[in-house]
């Protein structure tokens, strides 16, 4: 099987190189295409399996992150990326990505797609937050499938998702909430700085639609794909060096782009 | 009538409660509503859609504005500052309507606030979160809003009256006194008032009045702003070209570009260097097939008026001069670096004599640039994970502003080499980017002069990291490899003067059709537009046949382009302004028609007798307040905002340790499949100037490679940038400490083999103004020497981080330790200067690097971490710190008393922890090297334990080192 994934770029999103590369690295060939050139020729999604809408800064965070761009995206290309998730594909938005598709209202789109159901807004702390954190995964829907936590990290200004006491019941009730900020011992962050980073009700850090193959997450998985990316990583390398073993280049970010891989059952390139 | 759309956010904002907090620490108890305003006077605007797209129903309302506050306090901005979120508004209002309206949409920001409070209080909340240059404020109370049914909708548009403007004619001959006012204080309009400061010396503008003799005829307005330009300090570096002394070719020539033209030499075929001093950036080898580039720019004068502004602008700006070197690279690290006052402090200086137009304080100038560079970084994408942050109450009058950009760039382009690049005549000149505006007028000319009462507002510009995003990524992501160009460079001081001027001196000429510049506004002159400092452009040399394709992609991209004139061969440099010539002057005039000013020195060394101080009653006390001195405390708030991993490059951050110490060294692997890494630090000393500016540069230049080498650096694959921040550069002392400085650097460069590959100055950077008494005061800045460090790790996994990795691992201190406290951060702690300002043994230290490079190649070492401001003991401190471990330290083999010891700053020191079984081929490696010392352990403990000296927790270091600037 093959599978290709279309990564988004323009207007400030910034993250579409190194997105892709997670990609390919699991095994996914792929594109990067400017959003006025889907825009011109919306048919092209016909021939994507996978729609990344990667981090950045689209149009800024003006009139709240995410928001100009989905706008955009709504008015230009609504019909065809309603049909892309309605087809057995995946789509994940990144960061930024995460609140476009928000604003989109593909997640977690809980009555139907294009409804806004949640906010992700202006941290508890209004200062941006770029550090690592943890989260444990709450469902098992195909990008999620067998991650038990991710050590990964955030970066962003706007990250707290905010919601009716109703939509987070539903959200709940649904397995829509696919990963939620924890402690260093496992326990859930409690909204608690900086375990959860930007004060998200309930410690969500991403959710799903209904189908769990859409999914909004605002930790950066490509930023913690390897393990010279990670915080700790001189440590580790340190204690790998003592014990006399090879570290494994793999990090915890990467089973999310190997399980797109998987859901298209292509054989998953590993890494020493 | 012009529609006003507010959108409520929800209770629990964050940005209404930063306002609680500052009325907190103001003592009024408050609780604010934050109202995202736009206003506009479309038609369109006035449709329901429009306004919802503005807002997201969940968490906020439209028009719903609740009246049960009890003030309201609206900041919107003047009328031709930029305004980034009025603009994508704009956008997003043509997106959805057809017609073709002006579409202008304007953002303000309006906070409801419930507080039992007076309007002077209100208006100081105001004046703590606004700029007057740039802003406009308007509070009413609960009753006044209801009265006026609301807040003015308020259409910051600009208004121009100068209809038909046209160049003006301007008389030269005139006394040497007319002359002279010319040269300061600008050309005279009608109204007699003057258009703001050229910076011509007299002996320049003689020089220019000889000019037009010659030709015959009277000079333009729009000649002199350009020769202005071009001769400025800021973008001719005078100061550094003009013989000095007995150095006839001048500092630039003699010293720092000799140093790299003789270690090039000497290296051969392992020279790194590739394009140096030549370019926007310079350019070393990082593999077979990337060449990675460097470049610091200051921006200081426009900070100190404008902190946000002036940093953004500052980012974005040298972003710029990455994706102008040679035919485009790719922006991949920023850096910034920021000399500041003490943000506690609130000294009283004001612009005038009548003690009315005061200077920021501190504390918004500090979290003015932070944010600056925070927006301007993070916007871009591109990771900010190296940097620096040094206190002196100095920098309250000018702060200064550093900020870099590395870049990658393919030694191959389109089968020619990736740095080299050429207009040819014929080429078209096309602007690409953002349009032309008021902003920045003089920026150029002012940054070149002390700041004063006369310094121009519209010197301020804010960049717009979208706009430049956009035009950045099509250039270096699409355009570039496509060969549609020939020529590139950024637009930045002096803007279309500047870089039309720089490409046509490659081709020989240019002729320039003014009209055809796109303006953000109508009724600008044309010496304006010419001159204008507008941000977000590029001009590029396009073959004829590539433009309409070339604008049709950019278009498609959401740039826009224009063809605004034709290099030429002619020698002439050539404005038309519809089709009448306005400038007329020969190329090389322009360029090089500039008087030599030889400059004369005098130097006198600083310092004060060392002092007698008695000897700390507990070390324990000291090191704990000396972890908290502004120099040495964690900037970890700086770390965290800064997006220090976008393009999943980071290995090595801002952040080291499970303790999260504040680094001085980061490591990046800009190329994901290949495992190579970039190492960039940084050293600067501005307080040793105070004794003796050659002790200054030196040990900063030695900081720079001393970080980059601990932190594991190819010793063969480091270069170093130059960035001088001077003051008073006409006084012949300052001239003197200026020409010490230099004459060290290209001494040490050249012992260490490491170049100097671009660079960069800033030669005024004092306050001329009046003190709370009205009494004329001059504050300036030390002299400060800022050397930047880039340099090659062959593989990321040979990185070393600051933090210890285990208990039982070894402590070593490598290089002496000397008597060495002048200007130390330790006597300035107790109050005094003293004398004995560490000397740099380059000689020693070159022995030492070589030798840990080779530990560091063989993964001997664990920890490494240069010892800097604060000596070895802040050093211990901080290694404890950031491994969580406790650490045995013995110093009593250093023959010093203890506290000398300990907060000695002799240079050329690094402490390293290795793993026991190390130990022998560690100890092998410095076999000969007298000064490798075996100083303790790290302990199952959780203190810093130094022999006979001190027992402190690590906690309590940890809180001190922590406490002084978290609330920022």
């Amino acid at each position: 099987m093959t599978a290709k994934v279309i990564v988004l770029s323009g207007y400030g999103l910034n993250c579409e190189e190194e997105t892709l590369f997670a990609f390919k690295h699991s095994g996914l060939d792929g594109d990067i295409v400017h959003i006025n050139d889907l825009i011109e020729n919306p048919k092209m999604l016909d021939n994507y399996q996978v729609l990344a809408i990667p981090g950045g800064f689209s149009y800024g965070d003006d009139t709240g992150s995410g928001n100009a761009f989905a706008q955009k995206m709504k008015l230009a290309l609504w019909d065809d990326l309603k049909k892309f998730v309605e087809r057995d594909t995946l789509t994940i938005g990144i960061c930024n990505g995460c609140q476009i598709l928000v604003n989109l209202g593909l997640v977690p789109a809980l009555n139907e797609y294009g409804q806004r159901d949640v906010a992700v807004t202006y941290n508890v702390s209004a200062r941006y937050q770029c550090r690592w954190i943890d989260v444990k995964i709450e469902n098992d829907t195909p990008w999620l499938s067998g991650i038990e936590t991710l050590h990964i990290p955030v970066a962003h200004g706007e990250g707290r998702f905010m919601m009716e006491n109703d939509t987070l019941k539903a959200l709940k009730d649904n397995g829509q909430i696919a990963a939620r900020y924890i402690k260093a011992d496992g326990s859930y962050a409690d909204e608690e700085f900086p375990h959860n980073p930007n004060g998200s009700v309930h410690d969500i850090a991403a959710m799903t639609d209904k189908t769990g193959k859409v999914l909004a997450i605002m930790p950066h998985p490509e930023r913690g794909m390897f393990a010279w990316q990670r915080d700790d990583y001189h440590e580790l390398k340190d204690k790998a060096q003592r014990d006399g073993i090879t570290l494994s280049d793999d990090s915890d970010g990467i089973q999310i782009f190997q399980n797109a891989a998987k859901y298209f059952q292509i054989a998953i390139k590993k890494s020493a | 009538m012009p529609t006003r759309i507010e959108i409520l956010a929800h209770k629990d904002d964050g940005r209404a409660n930063k306002i609680e907090k500052i009325l907190e620490s103001m003592g009024v108890s408050s609780s604010v509503r934050a109202v995202d305003v736009y206003s506009s006077e479309s038609a369109a605007a006035k449709e329901k859609t429009f306004a919802d797209s503005l807002a997201n129903p969940v968490t906020q309302k439209i028009n719903q504005t609740p009246d049960d506050f009890d003030w309201a306090l609206e900041i919107g901005y003047l009328p031709g500052v930029t305004d980034n979120i009025g603009h994508t508004t704009s956008e997003l209002l043509a997106l959805s309507s057809n017609d073709n309206d002006d579409q202008a949409c304007y953002s303000s920001r309006l906070y409801l606030i419930k507080a039992d409070t007076n309007r002077d209080e209100i208006d100081r909340l105001a004046r703590r979160i606004s700029n007057k240059l740039i802003q406009r404020i308007s509070v009413k109370t609960n009753e006044e809003y209801k009265r006026d049914g609301g807040m003015d909708v308020v259409i910051p548009k600009v208004m121009l009256d100068n209809k038909g403007a046209a160049a003006d004619k301007v008389d030269l001959n005139i006394s040497d006194e007319e002359l002279e006012v010319i040269g300061t204080k600008g050309i005279a309009n009608q109204d007699g008032s003057r258009r703001g400061p050229l910076g011509l010396s007299l002996l320049y503008m003689k020089a220019i009045q000889e000019y037009f003799k010659k030709e015959g005829r009277e000079a333009t307005d729009i000649e002199i702003e350009t020769l202005a330009q071009t001769w400025s300090e800021h973008c001719k570096h005078t100061i550094f070209a003009s013989p000095i002394d007995e150095v006839t070719d001048g500092l630039y020539k003699h010293y720092i570009k000799r140093a790299t033209k003789e270690i090039r030499a000497e290296r051969g075929d392992t020279d790194i260097c590739v394009s140096v001093f030549s370019d926007n950036a310079g350019g070393i080898i990082f593999d077979d097939e990337y060449l990675i580039t460097d470049k610091v720019e200051t921006h200081n004068s426009p900070s100190a008026l404008d902190p946000f502004g002036g940093a953004i602008t500052g980012i974005v700006g040298v972003n710029r001069d990455c994706v102008g070197f040679g035919q485009g690279a790719k922006p991949v690290v920023n850096r910034y670096g920021f000399c500041l006052a003490d943000p506690r402090s609130r000294p009283n200086y004001f612009r005038d004599k009548d003690c009315t137009d005061s200077l920021l304080p501190p504390s918004n100038i500090m979290n003015g640039v932070v944010a600056g560079v925070e927006a301007g970084g993070n916007c871009s994408g591109i990771p900010t994970p190296a940097g620096f942050v040094y206190f002196d109450e100095r920098f309250a009058g000018k702060p200064l502003v550093f900020v870099g950009t590395i870049g990658l760039i393919p030694r191959e382009i389109n089968g020619k080499p990736g740095h080299e690049k050429k207009a040819n005549a014929g080429d078209k000149i096309v602007m690409a980017g953002g349009r032309v505006g008021a902003d920045g007028i003089h920026g150029a000319t002012f940054s070149s002069v002390a700041l004063d009462e006369g310094s121009p507002a519209t010197a301020v510009q804010i960049g717009d990291p979208i706009t430049q995003k956009k035009m950045s990524d099509a250039i270096v992501k699409e355009v570039r490899d496509k060969g549609w160009y020939s020529g590139i460079t950024d637009n930045g001081a002096g803007g279309l003067s500047s870089s039309v001027g720089e490409m046509a001196e490659q081709s020989g000429g240019f002729h320039l059709e003014l009209e055809k510049v796109p303006l953000k506004y109508p009724g600008l002159s044309p010496w304006e537009i010419w001159i204008s400092e507008s941000q977000e452009r590029m001009t590029l040399a396009v073959p004829p046949e590539n433009t309409d394709k070339l604008i049709e992609f950019f278009a498609k991209r959401g740039v826009e382009a224009s063809v605004v004139g034709t290099y030429t061969d002619s020698g002439r440099a050539e404005i038309t302004w519809h089709d009448e010539k306005i400038m007329d002057i020969e190329m090389d005039f322009l360029h090089d028609g500039n008087p030599e000013t030889p400059l004369k020195t005098t130097f006198t060394r600083g310092g004060d007798p060392e002092p007698d101080i008695p000897e700390p009653k507990s070390y324990d006390q000291t090191l704990i307040d000396m972890m908290g001195r502004l120099n040495i405390c964690s900037k970890e708030f700086i770390a965290t905002q800064y997006d220090h991993n976008v393009q999943g490059s980071a290995v090595l951050g801002p952040i080291q340790g499970k303790g999260r110490v504040y680094a001085e060294a980061s490591v990046s692997r800009p190329v994901l499949g290949s495992p190579k890494g970039v190492v960039l630090s940084q050293g600067l000393f501005p307080r040793y100037s105070d004794i003796d500016t050659a002790a200054m540069a030196a040990a900063g230049l030695d900081m720079a490679v001393r970080n980059a080498v601990a932190a594991g650096v190819d010793f063969n694959q480091l270069a170093l940038l130059d960035n001088f921040c001077w003051c008073s550069s006409d006084e012949p002392e300052r001239l003197g400490q200026l020409k010490r400085a230099v004459e060290i650097i290209y001494d040490m460069a050249v012992k260490y083999g490491t170049p100097f590959i671009s660079g960069k100055d800033s030669m005024f950077n004092d306050f001329k103004g009046y003190d709370e008494n009205g009494n004329a005061i001059k504050v300036s800045a030390p002299p400060t020497l800022l050397v930047s460090s880039i340099g090659v790790i062959p593989h990321v996994n040979r990185s070393i981080s600051i933090a210890p990795k285990a208990t039982g691992d070894l402590v070593y201190l490598l290089g002496a330790t000397k008597d060495e406290l002048g200007a130390s951060e330790y006597y300035d702690h107790l109050g005094h200067l003293g004398n004995n300002v560490p000397e740099t043994d380059t000689h020693q230290n070159l022995r030492l690097y070589k030798l840990y490079a080779r530990a560091s190649r063989d993964r001997l070492i664990a920890s490494a971490m240069a010892v800097g401001y604060g000596g070895l003991g802040t050093t211990l401190a901080k290694k404890a710190i950031a491994g969580q471990f406790g650490l045995d330290i013995d110093l009593s083999k250093i023959d010093l008393r203890a506290d000398k010891a300990l907060f000695s700053e002799t240079t050329g020191r690094i402490v390293v922890t290795i793993a026991p079984k190390n130990k022998k081929a560690f100890e092998r490696n410095f076999k000969g090297f007298e000064d490798c010392h075996y100083i303790g352990s790290i302990a199952h403990s959780d203190n810093l334990f130094i022999r006979d000296i001190l027992k402190t927790d690590i906690a309590d270091l940890e809180k001190a080192y922590k406490a002084t600037l978290k609330d920022y």
